[in-house]
Order: structure tokens, then sequence, then C-alpha cells
């Protein structure tokens, strides 16, 4: 599986850490990888991938993103284990926030997610003017497992410091902690117990939220699985730069 | 909402465990699609047996405590208490009551009152059997710049869109969307348009709202406005003045940016809107209440929506007064009711331009909402229209009833009598399910992969 996934890792250009390891792992048991290698290009979603074709989003700074509410406070760990304020990664940034847990395997959930994110880091370090302007933010809701130290391992280059577009992976020092931010932003999480024992199986039910908030803390956007395209996510991440002042 | 600080404690935290079999990695749920009626796409939905329905119950004078209340019916075949009403909350007072929606986490229902203009939103997740009442929006017109008669509640995500039927400078049908967050704050007003939109003149009115996500569109309908509703209707029709005040008009919306695409001209009050959720389809639908018409919107070669005026209810000389209506989850078919005959039709719609009625059945002396289960074979019916244009006398009829649906017959499965429960005019219905923490949005199934083939066919 390893040299499989390995090889996978090199066809598709992005390395398999974390959710995307557990996606690609997840695509190829389930039989539900596309049917050729998925190679970098972009193209129309045909018949080779059977997928809905969807839409092409409104140009940036065509529309307006509603102002949906004020986002949460909390208290948090960044990876070093650090102890900081939720507000210090949902200010004065614009910024793309997703609630993950490492071991998920629901491919329609944090792998997902995952690769949303890359890919708009990747796209976003390509202009210039938008170094500095834009961070993305994964925030554990396993406290438990997801450590500073698991959420180095999971995060991998993309976590590290100093990148044109920051990517913060975030836990919680425990429920207490981690409990009002996921009331306050909505966002719905069940454990998964065995029905004869009820002991936690490790796996959480969830419907995957991804909130973007401006550099003022106002959540503009909520996506969820249904609703979540890299392309429309970008323009609305440069919306809001240009309500900023971006040219 | 404060309500909403606990509930992620501890302890509902702990009342949320849930006794499920974890789906390994190696396992794919199996592959099915389909909708509970009109729930939004970003709702939840639930799949299997539905443990309870909600009831958006008009009060009526002399009835009971004489209050809307939000009426809660044990449905699961399993249950000592199946059929049976097992619970009620009043809301304290008349508001002419008429639809609710689910929150896109599912955990609330909001409710309207097209009088009060007031809201309700009601948890119906601490427990799901005794719905608690947890916020009441009172400054509705006023937050909104006047829009009057919230009806439609239509989840989006981490918001509520609310389709309002009329407004405060002359109670006529020129009204608006209103979009509220989660927490029950107001959040933006988007008025119906009134000018000429992608070569079709609007009118402003407005009913009701459905989303197709994949596509980025939103269908609304359009129905009357305050004047009208609260009118008696044997009064109304017989006031010509009054029936020229009617919409006649469909809008397609830029969901993403809430413009408007497209005016479709839809004569005759059109109502309920509901996209096909079958993958490939690309197609919403309505009816028209004054004029027995099913109208279909499709993209055509060149990507631009078209209107299709595809079939006619009954006889419409006869104003059969088509209302609600509910589509199968396989967009093969759709329940239309007929509200004068207390009729229930279903149309098979295997080919959506050729729909035909293929079966019929009298409900009651009158008859208006119909909502299906996720896999069709339980079709509920209500019949309250509105207050004032409810039936007379021993017409006036106040049911709930269910069905179940073998793809060729309706039988009775149990019915409840309104009046005689001391309960008033059954309205709107939603389900519920016990346990959530299964539930996916439509598109969100694990065997829906398009997403990440999307995402991964991208260009790095």
């Amino acid at each position: 599986m390893e040299e499989l996934c390995a090889r996978i890792s090199a066809v598709i250009g992005l390395p398999l850490r974390g959710g995307l390891f557990f996606l690609v792992w997840t695509l190829l048991l389930g039989g539900a990888a596309p049917d050729k290698p998925i190679a970098g290009e972009l193209k129309p979603v045909t018949s080779e991938t059977d997928a809905e074709i969807g839409f092409i989003p409104p140009p940036p700074g065509s529309y307006d993103l509603q102002h949906i509410m004020t986002a949460s406070e909390g208290r948090v760990l960044d990876a070093d284990g650090t102890p900081r304020r939720l507000s210090e990664f949902t200010g004065g940034k614009v910024t793309l926030l997703s609630f993950i847990y490492t071991t998920c395997a629901d491919p329609n959930g944090c792998p997902y997610a995952y690769l949303v994110f890359h890919r708009l880091q990747n796209r976003l370090e390509q202009d210039a003017r938008l170094h500095g302007k834009v961070r993305l933010v994964s925030l554990s809701f396993d406290p438990k497992r997801d450590t500073p130290a698991m959420l180095r391992l999971y995060a991998g280059d993309s976590g590290k410091p100093g990148q044109p577009i920051e990517w913060s992976f975030l836990t919680t020092a425990g429920l207490p902690d981690l409990l009002p931010i996921l009331d306050d932003f909505g966002q719905d999480v069940f454990l998964e117990v065995d029905p004869v024992s009820k002991a936690h199986l490790g796996t959480y039910s969830h419907v995957l939220k991804v909130f973007l908030i401006d550099a003022r803390h106002t959540v503009r956007e909520v996506y969820t699985t249904a609703y979540l395209q890299a392309d429309m996510v970008y323009n609305d991440i440069l919306t809001l730069l240009m309500e900023e002042g971006l040219k | 909402m404060t309500q909403r600080k606990t509930r992620f404690t501890l302890k509902t935290l702990t009342a949320a465990l849930v006794a499920t079999v974890a789906v390994g990695a190696t396992t794919l749920p199996s592959l099915a699609q389909a909708d509970e009626t009109s729930c939004s796409p970003f709702t939840p939905l639930i799949k299997g047996q539905e443990d309870f329905v909600y009831v958006w119950t008009l009060g009526v004078e002399g009835v009971g405590d004489g209050s809307d209340k939000l009426v809660t019916v044990d449905v699961n075949p399993k249950s000592k208490t199946y059929g049976k009403v097992i619970a009620s909350v009043s809301v304290g007072g008349r508001n002419e009551a008429h639809h609710i929606g689910l929150s896109d986490d599912r955990r609330y229902v909001w409710g309207g009152g097209l009088d009060s203009s007031k809201i309700f939103i009601f948890d119906v997740h601490t427990d799901p059997a005794k719905p608690k009442l947890v916020k009441t929006i009172t400054d509705f017109v006023e937050k909104s710049g006047g829009i009057v008669g919230p009806h439609t509640f239509y989840a989006a995500p981490g918001r509520m869109i609310i389709t309002g039927l009329s407004n405060n400078k002359d109670h006529g049908g020129v009204s608006a969307h209103v979009i509220y967050n989660n927490k029950g704050e107001y959040v933006k007003t988007v008025n119906i348009p009134t000018g000429e939109v992608g070569g079709g003149k609007g009118d402003g009115y407005n009913y009701d709202v459905a989303i197709n996500p994949k596509k980025n569109v939103m269908i609304s309908t359009a129905f009357t406005g305050w004047n009208n509703y609260m009118m008696d209707l044997g009064k109304m029709v017989k006031d010509p003045e009054a029936m020229k005040h009617f919409g006649n008009t469909s809008v397609m919306w830029d969901f993403k940016t809430m413009k408007p695409l497209k005016v479709f001209s839809t004569p005759g009050a059109p109502l309920e809107a509901r996209w096909s959720w079958n993958k490939g389809d690309n197609w919403a639908v309505t009816t028209t209440a004054l004029t027995s018409n099913i109208w279909v919107f499709k993209q055509d070669g060149k990507g631009e929506w078209q209107a299709h005026n595809v079939g006619t209810i009954g006889n419409p000389a006869d104003i059969p007064l088509p209302v609600d209506i509910s589509i199968t989850g396989d967009g093969k078919g759709m329940w239309i009711n007929t509200f004068m005959d207390g009729s229930t039709r279903y149309w098979d719609f295997s080919d959506p331009m050729k729909p035909k009625e293929t079966y019929k059945m009298k409900v009651g002396s009158q008859v208006n909402m119909v909502s299906q289960s996720y896999d069709g074979k339980r079709v509920y019916y209500t019949t309250s229209l509105l207050g004032n244009w409810d039936k007379k006398g021993k017409d006036d009829e106040q049911f709930l009833k269910m069905y179940n649906w073998d793809g060729k017959e309706l039988k009775l499965g149990f019915e409840i009598d309104f009046y005689k429960e001391k309960l008033g005019r059954a309205h709107h219905m939603k389900f519920q399910a016990r346990d959530m923490s299964k539930l996916q949005p439509l598109h969100a199934q694990a065997d829906d992969l398009d997403n990440l083939k999307l995402a991964m066919s991208e260009q790095k």
C-alpha cells in the first residue's frame, strides 16, 4: 500500500500525508478512484471523471459576501504547543478555517478539505500580491490524539512557518476549550461508539464546514462539501482582498 | 442564541454519543441518493425510517388553547406510541402559522407566522421527541426593512434564507428574501426584481426558494401579499381587483451572489419549487395555483435557463388549486395535491418534459401539504391552506394522514384528527430522527465522490 500511495503521490504531484494519505487510501480501497491517472493540468470535468461539471464561479469583486457572524474566540494550542487565542488566527488577514481530525477517513470530510486547502495554498503562493495576506487554519476537534506533535507530523511542509501563505495547524488542550468553539461556529461532531461496549471507536461523524473569515474577524462565507470548490473559494478570497484595496 | 452556548457542554456531548458502527476506511456506504421532499441540500437528510413528524399547526379559537403550536407525532412503526401525538409546543397566540424549515445542522426548526411576521425557533436535537421553543424573533419587519410574512425557511450553510410574502407599505405582494444567520441574527435583505432581468419583467412577488448547489443557482416563485392571504377566500375570488394581485413570475438566481439571472413568466401564482436531485438531472419544477400548470426550468444547449409549460393538472376551468408538491428522490415522480377536490395525484416524471398523471386518490375534503420519506414509501398529508382559505363547516377537516406507497396504490397507515385532538389546523410537516449522527447532506455521501474528482483534476 505504501508503495502504491507513493506512486499516486508522484502522479498527482502532492505529498501523501495526513488527510491526503487517508483520502487516497480510501479511494483505492473503495474502488472509487478515477479510471485514469490524474494529471496536474486543469481540465473541465468530463466523462473521464464522471463528475458533475458544476459552474463557473462569478469573477472576484463582482459580488459582495455577506457578513454572517463574528468568528468565535477561544483558547487553542499551536503546532508548537504554545497557548494562543483563536482570534490571533482569525484577524488581520483573510482566513480560511476548517475543523479536522487527523485520522479522518471520510473522503468527503477532512481529506477533501485538506486537498482543497493544499490546492489553494499552492495557487495563492503563485501571486506575490497575496503573500502575507491570506492564512489557512486547520483546527482539530480530536484534542486527545491530535497533539501538537501529531499535528506537526500531519502538516508536514505545508505547516512550516514563514511561508508566503501560512497554514496553521491548531488543537486545544481539551474539550473544555474545544466545545465552546465548536458550538459557536456551529460545527457538529458526533463521537462514534461501539454499539455494545459504548467504547469510543476513535472516529467521528461530522458534516464538513469551512469558514471564510475577513481581516476583521467576520465570517463571510461558509462552505460545506456540496459547495466547497477551490476555484470558488479562491475567487471569494480575492473578493475580500479587493474590499481591502487589492488591485 | 443563548441556548447554543450549552450545545456542546460535556453533558450534551455525552448525550450525543450514539451507538453506531464505525464505517471502516475500506467500506463505502451503498449507492443511494434521494431527498426528503423539500429539504435544503445543505441539511443532513434522513435516509431510513423517520422517527418523528413535526406539524406546524394553526391555532383555532375554541380549540384547545387556541394557539399555534408545533405538534410532534411518533411515526416509527416499532414504537409503542406509533401514530400518536407525543408532544405539542404552544407559542402562545395565533400568527397564521404556515411553513417550517430545518437548519443546516438539522438541530433547529424555524417556523413563521404570515400575519404577525414572528419567527419561532425550536430546538429539535436535545430531545427530538420533545421540541422546545428557544427563541422568538419579533422584529423581523423592522430588521428586514419592511418585509412582512416570513414564509419559506430554507437552510444555507450557516444561514437561513427566509422568503417574505409581503411588505409593510401596502401589504401587497412585492417582497424580498431575508437572510438570518444560524444564531437568529439578521444578515441581509435581497429584493425580488421588479424590473427587467434576463429578458423577463419581474413583478416583485415571492413565495418559495430551492437551491441547486451543483449549479450555484436558486429558483424562486411568487404568490400574493398580506391583503389577499389574510382575506376570506370566498370574498377574495369575487373581488376582481384582489385577483389581479397574484404573482406571475419565477426567478432564477445566482446563489453565490444572490443576484437574479433571469425572470420567467409563469402566470397564476407559481408556488412550491423543487429540484430533481437525480444525479445528472438539471431541472427544477413548480406548479401554478390559479392556472394549474406544471413548469419545468431547464438549461438549453447554450446553458441559458428556460421555462417550459409541460403539463396541466385537472381541469383548470374548475380551479382545482394545485398546492403542495413532493418530488421523489430519483426525480422520476411527483405528488401534486389539489386543494379544492382534496385529491393527491402522482405524476410520472420519467421524462420531465412530458410528465403524465398516473394515479389519483381523494385524501379528504381538502388537502394541502404532502411530504414523502427518503425512499418514497411513506407519504404524509395535512389539510390546512390558510386560516381564512380553508373550507367551512363539515368540509373543514383537519388531519394528518400517513399512507404507504407501493408504487401503485396508497394504503392508509394511520390518521390523526387535529380537531378531535384539540390541536388546530394541520399545516406544514418536517421529519426528524432520534439519531442524527450519521445523517449527511445531499451530495455529501461517501459514494458521491464528485468533489474529490473535481479537486484532484484541478490544476495544481
